[in-house]
């Protein structure tokens, strides 16, 4: 079966409906991805912070708020890209509509890239703006954060439509976020730094990519160092490898 | 010569051991409504998705508007138009929105859109609707916001797989009609159905299809005239005179199909045939006559009924 090269034409077709919808629930979806950030700054940053002493020279709010931004974006592409993806592949049947017009299945994967994306950029601006009157930002490149953290978003959208292209059934979301997912959070530097443990812990993280987005966000908050091109590089290495994979398997639940 | 809007040779899709289309053969014209029927699992929607590029096919040749399948299938798709089976409208955005978010993937231009949007909604009557949420509305609703949809590219072509399916009389009848126009204004509309009486209606030529195979093919009437006689009468006899009236209607009728409890006897004369039965003495709790219909001619050709 031949699969057509995406178009972005296609896909940027795809990524506007999904924008239609959002203008129409923005307020109700961005709250709680909004919110949940306050909690961990709240808990983690005042609570736990007053017991910790300062990492790497910062305090640890200041330590864990940037690196929070890049978690953000994973969850926040994770759900889209998971939960949302695969109620519109089986519930909905939006997909089998689209795929009906010149908008081919390979356009519609590339656009949910892109949404997931664009959904992490937006969700990620907030958020900086909250950090910035905290007064945690102290770089002007951290005017780079957004897209930063569109790339980001694409880079999970990539990963969870793996997943959703593999599974038959909702429920085995449960799997990837437990197993994926919240191991990311908790093991990539957001909370405490992983460079300082004893080896294999450090070569571990440095092949997990959530590890990678955490330095670039906290670097481009306080202002970064150029060893940070090599965690985008990381990132957008490991985007492109992965991001024909999902479209092949999600064409072939589409097309038969 | 009428020109050509698609054609099939040796057309067929298999999963794994089960070949749903078996190597068919069909050309519709251009301006024509043309028609597949048959029982569920015949093959229908497999060919229709193989027209509209959701099913590879497995072998054979398929040309829509022109071009092949397997090679120009985005171009096929921006000049036809679907109305699948399914219902699978945004069911998250407004009956206006379906048909605005839908033409964008058409790559039109957003005024072009807008106004034929406008249209639409008032060739389907659901002007006043348009606010409303998807969810809200009435299965008839749906299938007409569904065509309305499938119209947004000004298609020369339009698939309707099933357009009819759980509708209640009125809004078939209010489906039928919206097509008639459709088909009077030059669209060539190809629509499966398992409704004899919906074939009859609306197609100019049908097929009929059975197993993964056309096993007929012409006009409604011609195939009524060349497959079965032109009147029916139905029989329900007492249950213990079944046989017996089965005996003599071999005799007397020219065909007679079985179905249940119920004898169907075909013949050019019915009167004659009556009396035959009323001289018998055979008790008859019930006596339809009917002209015979493509139910009938599906029955003759394959042993079985439309609608199981």
């Amino acid at each position: 079966m031949r699969m057509h090269w995406p178009s972005l034409r296609g896909a940027f077709r795809v990524w506007q409906r999904d924008a239609t919808i959002f203008k129409k629930f923005w307020k109700p979806a961005l709250m709680p991805n909004f919110i949940e950030p306050f909690f961990y700054l709240a808990a983690l940053g005042l609570g736990l912070g007053a017991f910790v002493r300062e990492i790497d020279g910062q305090d640890y709010l200041q330590f864990i708020g940037p690196a929070l931004l890049a978690s953000n974006a994973m969850f926040a592409a994770s759900f889209e890209s998971t939960y949302n993806t695969f109620v519109k592949l089986r519930f909905g049947k939006v997909y089998d509509a689209i795929v009906a017009t010149p908008v081919n299945a390979e356009d519609i994967v590339v656009g949910e890239y892109l949404w997931a994306g664009t959904r992490a950029l937006l969700y990620g601006t907030a958020f900086t703006l909250v950090l910035a009157v905290l007064g945690l930002v102290h770089s002007w490149w951290a005017l780079l954060l957004p897209p930063f953290l569109f790339l980001v978003g694409v880079m999970f959208s990539v990963m969870g439509t793996l997943f959703t292209s593999l599974i038959k059934s909702i429920d085995f979301y449960a799997y990837y976020f437990t197993l994926v997912v919240t191991p990311l959070f908790l093991f990539s530097g957001i909370f405490f730094p992983v460079d300082g443990f004893p080896t294999p812990v450090p070569e571990i993280a440095w092949m997990t990519p959530l590890y990678h987005a955490v330095n670039v966000t906290r670097a481009l908050a306080t202002g970064p160092s150029p060893e940070i091109l090599v965690d985008v590089a990381w990132i957008v290495i490991f985007t492109a490898a992965l991001a024909m994979l999902p479209v092949r398997l999600m064409r072939r639940r589409l097309i038969s | 010569m009428t020109p050509v809007s698609l054609k099939a040779r040796g057309l067929r899709k298999a999963y794994g051991e089960f070949e749903a289309v078996k190597g068919i053969d069909f050309e519709v014209y251009r301006g024509e409504c043309f028609g597949f029927l048959g029982p569920n699992g015949a093959g229908k929607t497999t060919t229709m998705k193989m027209i509209y590029g959701v099913v590879i096919p497995g072998g054979g040749e398929l040309s829509v508007v022109g071009r092949d399948v397997r090679r120009d299938i985005r171009e096929i798709k921006r000049r036809i138009g679907v109305v699948p089976q399914e219902n699978n409208l945004d069911e998250e955005l407004t009956v206006r929105e379906n048909l605005l978010v839908y033409g964008r993937y058409f790559d039109l231009p957003r005024k072009l859109i807008r106004r034929r949007v406008e249209e639409l909604l008032e060739f389907v009557q659901l002007s006043e609707k348009s606010g409303e949420r998807v969810e809200h509305l009435s299965g008839g609703m749906k299938r007409r916001l569904l065509i309305a949809r499938a119209l947004v590219n000004a298609p020369e072509l339009v698939v309707l797989d099933e357009p009819t399916t759980g509708l209640d009389p009125q809004a078939r009848h209010l489906v039928w009609e919206k097509l008639r126009q459709l088909r009077n204004g030059g669209t060539t509309l190809i629509l499966t159905t398992h409704y004899m009486d919906e074939a009859a209606q609306l197609c100019d030529r049908l097929v009929i299809m059975d197993n993964g195979n056309i096993i007929r093919e012409g006009a409604p009437q011609r195939l009524i005239e060349e497959n079965t006689s032109p009147e029916v009468l139905e029989f329900r006899p007492r249950p213990d005179r079944l046989e017996d009236l089965q005996r003599l209607l071999e005799t007397e009728a020219e065909h007679v199909e079985r179905s249940a409890d119920l004898l169907l006897a075909y013949t050019h004369d019915s009167d004659a045939l009556m009396q035959a039965v009323r001289r018998s003495g055979i008790e008859i709790e019930n006596t339809l006559y009917r002209r015979a219909s493509l139910e009938d001619v599906f029955l003759r050709l394959t042993g079985r009924r439309l609608i199981e």
